[in-house]
């Protein structure tokens, strides 16, 4: 993962690269959805600063999404965050077209969305982008090998093949057996493995969550956050993933979007939002985030440089919260060094860091 | 400023509170009141005879230039001739196909079927109500009956299904088709027979024509609504994967409005069941004509034989209708509890199909052999027990001992103080521009200026084609059979809500009652009641009673637990809490009950005709019977439309009207 630690904040010059960049997989620029008639006008008030509610009742128009930009590399986890109301499924319907957008350009793996033909637009969501929604969109007749099956079978593939496929990916989120039952005898964490599944099954390069684990409870809702970070680690793809759930997204994001009323109060890594938040709306979800619980270590991590790494130093694990490694950094004048998966070190973890974290989210 | 003042009254006026006193509705208030008032001022009666539009002779006259050119005008030999050959060809293959199969062969399958969609017991009844019609020698009667069905569903479903799908598919249409498809279901199936018989003549083709079209109705509409309300999230999900529309649609859309399309199908199904026993009168034959020959002979034994007949099939038709509906939820009903559903499924199927091939062959082979009569020591008829029991009932039950009791006394008491005087009140009693004038002002009340308009026209053209004395005949009958049947099904209904041990006893036999068709039911009715006006009427109230205690308990049950609860703990009794409480929140539910009891009584009153019920079903009877009276049926077929829209829309609008508010 390209985490950007605060050393390699300078490099602005690659963070526009991705923000309106040409190699971006999902790349929007300048998007509106305004629901109703005079949208022109509408649009007019919010260049010229106005507020949802004030444009609404002067022209009955509603402002969902409001000249929204930003580019998610291949890869890359995008985590969309902001109240009910703000706008978040609008903005995840119109980068997959399910509605079409009033104002701006999309680009999805290399398809221009505004003027794709239907045939092209089809092509695209049957090969290059899935969708797994909030309250599973699960097909009640058929049984889970079958909605696992859909998009193969939509796209015309065999049944001795797809059920294969559907196997496979099945076993991999865990739910290997239960291919003969309906979705309503399962419970709803594992019918959102099924969605999961079934958006998997087609090797998507984009995945589009739209709150997919709000409707499950809290403990439920980790473990399928762990699961897809873990999945994350496998399979590498292009995630955008709605939430309003901030500590969510710090624990799946590589870059977080926070969203008002239509419009992106800011786009930074985890990191950034937490020390630097752009405003008082943003400060207010950092402030109860449980930031040491959440963040993984390797979020607030130097680099090794040239420096070499000590034996007797303690290590964790690059998963690890920052939690796991504040007993040491709290008792110990050492840094604490962050290991990946096979034991190699990664870079360090310095008291002054997750201090200045820490106390930024204290204020 | 002055100009949004002007346009006041015009923007408003989409509001009811303003609708209602807009000058439109106003003066029509005032022209009603004055039409009554008028009216008895006059007093001039019935409707005059001389105003008579006279619509009776150009039909006859049609449908004499029709008989007369059926071999040579090219509408015959090109169109209508070739369409009838196929219809009927069609029926009479069927009917072989079904004659070819051993006789063994159908109770078995039934009884298995049964067996397996709702239980032993089913399955066993079922096997035994096949054996008895075949015991009392209606098997080729059922065939003829069970083929001129099949054709018919088949057909119904063959339209009715794409014509659902183009109903959701494009809301212009829809907007078009639901008035018609509720217009087509306040009409009495009986009055579908008329136009057919005028241009077919009699046989099993206008029979089979006016089957498909009585039984239409609820297969397109439980298509359309279950398509429409297959979840957005689901069809979304479905677009994701690049489904195209028509994947969509067959995939998913078809699939999840499955349970829709089925109930559809059911009533359809039996829709066409009561269809086709009513169409023996233009000579669809089978089952129906058997029970209508030996109801004119007055020989209920054999009426009952083949009305037996007759209801045996309809259940039967109906629990494996309503089995195949039921049958592919089981597996994913709404529950969590996992393996269980699964498995289930897997050893029910495992079990049926051994069954399934062994019954095949069987039928194959029987069938090369031979054995499609059924034989002949195996009948017995039990029509001469029956004969016995209603001569027993006529001496014994008619007139019990002298005493003034007995059905004889209640149907002369019923004749005398209720139907007759309301008839008279209501044919001459009131006279007809204040009848026209009430009508006018109910519409208005009920809904609104366009009603009132409408039934006051309605009214007025029932005059016009010379039905009014008939009519009024026919709405006396009706609202005395809906007074009856409400005074015996609220409280019932009201003691199911109550008890849920009371509704599962009541539930089979309201199930049962519902299944019988309706002409079938006149069958015990005239055992007990001999023929005229009281046994159409009785018929009338067992046959719409399983609606209206359905449909007053769900109205009681919909009361919220919170509001029953808020009620007794001020200590109101169990009285007060119905009357203060219960009934008045379920209001809007009791009207449809009560709109739901008229079109099944007038359905029943006018069928009725045929047992002396008088009134507008005579002259429908009359017209199917001679063919020189169907200018006359024609007329009366009209008027007991227009009768009948007129109930329906002002039971309608007063239902509406008592429905609280939607939430702002
Ligand atoms: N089809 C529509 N027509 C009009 N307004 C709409 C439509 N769909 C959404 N909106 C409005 O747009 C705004 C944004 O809705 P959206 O569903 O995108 O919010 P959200 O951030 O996803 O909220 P939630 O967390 O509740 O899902 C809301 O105010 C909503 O009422
Ligand atoms: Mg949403």
């Amino acid at each position: 993962m390209d985490q950007i630690s605060p050393e390699s904040a300078p490099d602005e010059a690659a963070r526009d690269a991705a923000v309106s960049g040409a190699d971006a997989t999902v790349r929007v620029a300048d998007l509106w959805k305004i629901f109703g008639r005079k949208v022109e006008a509408a649009r007019d008030m919010a260049v010229a600063g106005a507020e949802r509610d004030e444009i609404r009742s002067e022209t009955g128009c509603l402002v969902a999404v409001r000249d929204v930009s930003f580019g998610v590399n291949a890869g890359e986890t995008f985590v969309v965050m902001g109240l009910s109301g703000s706008g978040k499924s609008t903005l995840v319907r119109c980068i997959s077209r399910l509605i079409e957008p009033t104002f701006g350009d999309m680009e999805v793996c290399g398809t221009v969305l505004a003027d794709a033909s239907d045939a092209a637009l089809r092509e695209l969501r049957r090969n290059k982008i899935a969708m797994v929604f909030q309250h599973f969109g699960l097909f009640p007749h058929r049984r889970v090998v079958d909605n696992v099956a859909y998009g193969l079978e939509v796209q015309g593939v065999g049944r001795e093949e797809r059920h294969e496929r559907a196997h496979e990916v099945l076993v991999t989120v865990g739910l290997d057996g239960w291919e003969h039952h309906y979705p309503q005898q399962l419970s709803g964490g594992m019918q959102q493995r099924v969605g999961l599944a079934r958006a998997l099954a087609v090797e998507p390069e984009v995945l589009f969550f739209d709150e997919p684990f709000s409707a499950l409870d809290p403990l439920i809702r980790r473990d399928m956050q762990d699961e897809l970070v873990a999945l994350q680690l496998e399979l590498q793809r292009t995630i955008v993933f709605i939430t309003h759930d901030f500590a969510e997204a710090l624990r799946l994001a590589d870059r977080i979007a926070i969203m008002r009323d239509g419009a992106f109060t800011q786009v930074g890594t985890p990191l950034e939002i937490l020390t630097q938040p752009a405003d008082d709306y943003v400060r207010a979800f950092t402030q109860d985030a449980p930031i040491a619980k959440v963040l993984p270590a390797c979020s607030l991590m130097r680099p090794l440089g040239d420096g070499a790494v000590d034996e007797s130093w303690p290590r964790t694990a690059e998963t690890a919260t920052l939690e796991s490694a504040l007993p040491f950094l709290l008792s110990e004048h050492r840094p604490v060094v962050v290991c990946n998966a096979d034991g190699d070190p990664l870079g360090l973890l310095h008291q002054d860091d997750v201090a200045a974290v820490l106390e930024q989210n204290l204020r | 400023m002055s100009q949004t003042v002007a346009a006041g009254p015009g923007a408003s006026a989409g509001t009811p509170a303003s609708r209602r006193r807009s000058p439109l509705a106003v003066g029509l208030a005032a022209a009603g009141l004055a039409l009554v008032i008028v009216g008895f001022v006059a007093s001039v009666g019935a409707f005059p005879e001389s105003w008579n539009f006279g619509l009776a002779d150009p039909i006859d006259r049609t449908r004499r230039w029709l008989i007369n050119n059926q071999t040579s005008h090219w509408l015959y030999t090109v169109l209508l001739n070739p369409l009838t050959d196929l219809a009927d060809a069609g029926i009479r293959r069927l009917e072989a196909i079904l004659r070819w199969f051993p006789w063994y062969v159908y109770p078995v399958f039934c009884g298995l079927g049964l067996w397996r969609v709702r239980g032993r017991v089913a399955g066993a009844l079922g096997f035994c109500g096949v054996v008895l019609i075949g015991m009392t020698d209606l098997w080729q009667q059922g065939f003829a009956t069970l083929a001129l069905m099949g054709v018919a569903v088949f057909l119904a479903l063959l339209a009715g299904i794409p014509l659902g799908i183009a109903a959701w598919r494009n809301d212009r249409f829809a907007s078009v088709l639901r008035p018609t498809l509720d217009a087509m279901q306040t009409m009495p199936g009986f009055v579908y027979l008329i136009p057919f018989v005028l241009l077919f003549g009699i046989g099993r083709v206008p029979a089979l024509i006016a089957t498909v079209i009585f039984a239409l109705p609820p297969v397109v509409r439980l298509t359309d609504v279950g398509l429409r309300n297959v979840p957005g999230p689901m069809v979304e999900a479905s677009e994701m994967f690049g489904a195209t529309d028509r994947q969509t649609l067959r995939l998913v859309r078809i699939p999840a409005a499955r349970p829709a399309i089925l109930a559809g199908a059911n009533q359809t199904t039996m829709l066409a069941m009561s269809m086709v026993v009513i169409a023996a009168f233009i000579g669809s034959g089978g089952l129906g004509q058997d029970v209508l020959r030996a109801m004119r002979d007055i020989d209920v034994g054999e009426a009952s034989e083949a009305g037996i007949a007759i209801v045996i099939m309809a259940i039967i038709l109906d629990r494996f209708t309503r089995g195949i509906a039921t049958l592919g939820e089981r597996g994913r009903g709404p529950q969590t509890n996992a393996p269980a559903g699964g498995s289930l499924r897997a050893t029910d199927t495992v079990a049926i199909r051994p069954v399934a091939a062994a019954t095949a062959l069987v039928a194959l082979v029987g069938g090369i052999v031979g054995h499609n009569k059924f034989p002949e020591w195996l009948q017995w008829h039990y029509a001469p027990y029956i004969n016995d029991i209603t001569a027993w009932a006529r001496d014994n039950l008619y007139d019990i001992g002298n005493s003034g009791i007995g059905t004889g006394p209640l149907s002369d008491f019923i004749t005398v103080y209720m139907v007759t005087p309301l008839r008279e009140l209501l044919s001459s009693g009131i006279p007809w521009p204040a009848m026209i004038g009430l009508g006018v002002l109910g519409g208005l009340l009920a809904r609104g200026v366009t009603l009132g308009l409408g039934v006051g026209v309605a009214l007025f053209l029932i005059g016009w084609l010379g039905m009014w004395e008939l009519s009024m005949d026919t709405l006396a009958q009706t609202l005395v059979a809906v007074a009856a049947t409400l005074a015996v099904a609220v409280p019932l209904g009201i003691q199911a809500s109550h008890s849920d041990r009371f509704q599962k006893l009541a539930d089979p036999v309201l199930d049962f009652l519902q299944t019988i068709p309706s002409f079938v039911l006149l069958v015990p009715v005239i055992t007990l009641f001999h023929v005229g006006r009281i046994p159409g009427i009785i018929a009338s109230v067992i046959y719409a009673l399983p609606a209206a205690v359905h449909y007053t308990d769900l109205g009681l049950r919909r009361v919220p637990a919170e509001v029953h609860e808020a009620a007794t703990s001020f200590g109101a009794t169990r009285g007060q809490r119905l009357r203060r409480v219960e009934l008045p929140l379920a209001a809007p539910e009791l009207m449809v009950a009560v709109n739901q009891v008229i079109m099944l009584v007038l359905a029943m009153v006018v069928i009725a005709g045929l047992v002396g019920g008088g009134g507008l079903g005579l002259e429908t009877v009359n017209a199917l019977r001679r063919s020189d009276a169907v200018g006359r049926g024609f007329e009366a077929g009209i008027a007991i439309v227009l009768l009948a829209g007129i109930l329906d829309r002002l039971t309608r609008g007063v239902a509406d009207r008592l429905r609280p508010p939607p939430a702002a």
